[in-house]
């Protein structure tokens, strides 16, 4: 396997020829998946919005598993991958250790993807992303997922041996900068949460070929040790993402290195247990349980995000004030390079995650008020604002940087680009407030009519509730195009965009 | 001073700045109010997801469920669906299954019953329209919930959890009565039937 | 005019920190303190979030009793 470094020209990091082909081979399945999520997307919003209803009942339930499938579990994990690559092997200067290990396990990855995908699509997986037992489908959709999950994992321990190496041979001094210290974080939560995943889909798989049987609320309960866990790493990844682009974009300042490390260990400590919140109208555990899981453990975790929602702006005002931007309360703000994606993207992702997001979730993470919460559309609401205008836009915005400095092209299409995690922001900011407020009336999620027109009894939603739906079509439809010149603009660049100047000639300087 | 992408220089642990402890204190200050809440609804509170929770075999709900209908049934709607009027502090039992909901419950305002859930096969999710009070149903679990009725009316339990093809016709009732107001009614009626001896004196 | 382009990042790449920025930083470490703009924002962000959450509380007070 081929090995030396190239000398970055905008950051003077040693970067390794296999650090570099990992991250773009992981960046490119991750868009492919991507885009696979976002047409299934388009399309159950194209089939909720009634006035569309655009899918059979039978077609809506496939396409939304392909959904949740694709975007939640093999888009952000394929991205993820290619983030340890950078944090590791890229910031500490180093190379990467193993490198037919990652690549075999890429491979491994888009092996199991293949498979789930190929068993959604023919319609033997029409269970929907959480593939609540006793709802069976075939088993390679269980193999498939176990396969990607073992391609994660040793994914993970080669980024963990990258630090070792780099520790060891010394490129770099001191502690790991706080970027490579949130990735950690994002790889630790990983660990745990494919054990969790191992937990529930091994037994799951050995039952659908006939061995064995799985408890309903036990499934639920290991499962959401999974689910959860995973959107906490896609949290401390998108925070890693978020110091990243701070530094890149404006030079933003770490203000406390103590505070923002404790921060993301107090991720790790209490993400687990947090799960919980999704099982706070279950039969199975009671009341104890319940309020100290999502108490206890999970406002430590609330705790944690409360305090990077503060540090990452306050690093970027006073990043802007030391570099002269002092006048009033806001200057600091307002002559930012806002025509800069990665800031624009870096902001909204800040805002939204925080304002709509983390305030949502909290809320119906209390047990109570699950009540008039659970399996309504306020639960796609809040994900929305999280996972994709927080996580997907943060990672949307560290692309535009990744095209230069990783793929060395420039980007296509550069005005297109400018106002991408704009329409992106803008789009998911109105769909998910108008799929939270619709989901007030009670309008459940994954349900292909609601209009009940061949229900068993009548239902008969308030007229405003067309009105929400219609918005949140709407607000649907931009993001969607945003998604579309994301897409756009990142293949053009990749593969048939300008080159970037500068000398990337890769020297062999010791063995790989 | 160094931004995210480098490695800070010498020791790291370093007390916070005045701003950065401000709202540290305030962000956990605020933790502890949303951890305060959940207790304290549960001692003053009136809704709360307890439940007595037992463990049930799939076929002996559905078994416990019949009986339930066979003792109360009043009729039956249009759909098929029996309809039962259990009494006022009675255990209650809801079925979900592939795709309907049974018995449809006819029940009286401001009285306490014990509402059992459970399924017969897969989860399910009730969803008590227009309210928008939500449980999880899953097989080989028993929620028994108290529920008071606090006003009158004729709602729906939408299936909210997926549960196959089917999924979305999964719709059954709950009509609760106001039995006060229904026995004005009915001494209003017997007022009006017994007046026609003083009218028809008046009326020659 | 090119259709291409490169961030400003890249382009204008934001000036290096020094140590005399750390100086400057902290001399400002009074009132609201280093990054005022930003606790405004903070405070405004934990008001939202107590109004929401207590409207929740009030919507789920006018629900069936259920426990």
């Amino acid at each position: 396997m081929k090995g030396g470094f190239r000398i970055c020209p905008t950051t003077a990091l040693r970067v390794h020829r296999q650090a570099d082909g990992l991250i773009k081979a992981n960046a490119v399945a991750a868009t492919v998946l991507l885009l696979v999520g976002g047409i299934t997307g388009l399309l159950v919003l194209l089939t909720r919005w009634q006035a569309v209803h655009l899918l059979d009942a039978v077609m809506f339930y496939r396409v939304l598993t392909i959904h949740g499938m694709s975007m939640l579990i093999f888009f952000i994990i394929f991205f993820e991958m290619a983030i340890l690559y950078f944090a590791g092997p890229v910031l500490l200067n180093s190379r990467v250790p193993a490198p037919k290990l990652g690549w075999s396990m890429f491979w491994l990855m888009v092996l199991g993807a293949v498979m789930v995908e190929w068993t959604m699509w023919t319609g033997r997986a029409d269970v929907l992303f959480t593939s609540y037992v006793p709802l069976k489908a075939h088993p390679l959709f269980y193999l498939g997922v176990i396969l990607f999950a073992v391609g994660t994992l040793i994914t993970v321990a080669v980024f963990f041996g990258s630090l070792v190496v780099a520790k060891r041979e010394k490129t770099y001094e001191g502690s790991v900068p706080l970027v490579t210290y949130g990735a950690i974080t994002a790889a630790i939560i990983a660990v745990i949460t494919l054990v969790h995943g191992a937990a529930i889909y091994i037994p799951t798989f050995l039952w659908s070929i006939g061995i064995g049987n799985v408890d309903p609320q036990v499934y639920r309960m290991v499962w959401w040790g999974l689910g959860h866990s995973s959107q906490q790493i896609n949290v401390a990844a998108m925070v890693a993402v978020w110091y990243l682009l701070g530094a890149l974009t404006v030079g933003s300042v770490v203000i406390n290195e103590k505070i923002s490390r404790t921060a993301f260990v107090l991720y790790i400590l209490f993400i687990s247990m947090a799960s919980a919140h999704h099982l706070l109208v279950d039969p199975g555990m009671g009341p104890t349980w319940k309020v100290v899981n999502t108490s206890y453990f999970m406002y430590m975790a609330v705790l944690a995000s409360m305090i990077h929602g503060f540090t990452v702006p306050a690093g970027i005002e006073v990043g802007q004030r030391v570099r002269g931007l002092t006048k009033g309360m806001f200057e600091w703000l307002r002559r930012a390079p806002w025509g800069d994606p990665g800031f624009s993207a870096l902001v909204f992702s800040v805002i939204i995650f925080g304002f709509v997001g983390g305030i949502t979730g909290v809320t119906f993470g209390t047990e109570q008020i699950n009540i008039i919460a659970h399996n309504t559309l306020r639960i796609p609401g809040h994900f929305h604002a999280t996972v994709v205008a927080g996580t997907a836009l943060a990672f949307m915005g560290v692309t535009y940087y990744v095209i230069p400095l990783i793929f060395r092209k420039k980007v296509a299409f550069w005005p297109l680009a400018k106002i991408q995690p704009y329409l992106f922001a803008f789009g998911m900011l109105i769909f998910s407030v108008a799929m939270t407020f619709a989901g007030t009336f009670g309008i459940p999620r994954r349900h292909w009519d609601m209009t009940f027109s061949d229900a068993l009894f009548d239902v008969q939603f308030s007229p405003a509730v067309n009105l929400v739906v219609t918005v949140m079509a709407l607000g649907g439809l931009i993001a969607a195009l945003g998604g579309a010149i994301y897409i756009l603009v990142t293949v053009w660049s990749v593969f048939l965009g300008q080159p970037m100047e500068g000398d990337a000639t890769y020297v062999d300087a010791r063995s790989s | 001073m160094h931004t995210g992408v480098e490695s800070p220089r010498g020791v790291w642990w370093k007390p916070a700045h005045k701003a950065e402890k401000v709202w540290v204190v305030l962000a956990f200050a605020w933790c502890m109010v949303l951890f305060a809440m959940m207790p304290l609804w549960h001692w003053k509170g009136g809704q709360n997801p307890s439940g007595i929770r037992a463990r049930v075999e799939p076929e002996a709900f559905r078994v416990r469920t019949d009986e339930f209908i066979a003792t109360y049934k009043v009729g039956e709607e249009d759909n098929g669906i029996p309809i039962v009027e259990p009494p006022p502090g009675s255990d209650i039992y809801l079925l979900g299954q592939m795709w309907l909901w049974t018995p449809s419950l006819r029940l009286q305002k401001d009285a306490e019953y014990t509402l059992h859930l459970s399924s017969a096969d897969v989860n399910h999710g009730f969803s008590l329209y227009p309210l928008n009070i939500n449980f999880q149903v899953v097989p080989g679990y028993d929620y028994g919930l108290r529920v008071t009725p606090t006003e009158a009316g004729d709602f729906r339990i939408v299936c909210n959890e997926f549960c196959g093809v089917g999924h979305h016709v999964m719709v059954g009732r709950i009509e609760v009565i106001d039995s006060a107001a229904a026995a004005t009614d009915e001494a209003a009626e017997e007022l009006v039937l017994s007046a026609p001896e003083g009218d028809e004196g008046g009326d020659r | 005019m090119s259709m291409h382009g490169v961030p400003n990042g890249i382009v204008n790449p934001p000036r290096p920190l020094t140590d005399a920025d750390e100086e400057a930083a902290q001399e400002k470490a009074g009132g609201f303190g280093m990054a005022p703009g930003t606790m405004v924002m903070a405070l405004v962000f934990l008001a939202v979030f107590a109004v929401y959450y207590f409207t929740n509380w009030k919507l789920l007070s006018v629900v069936w009793q259920v426990g």
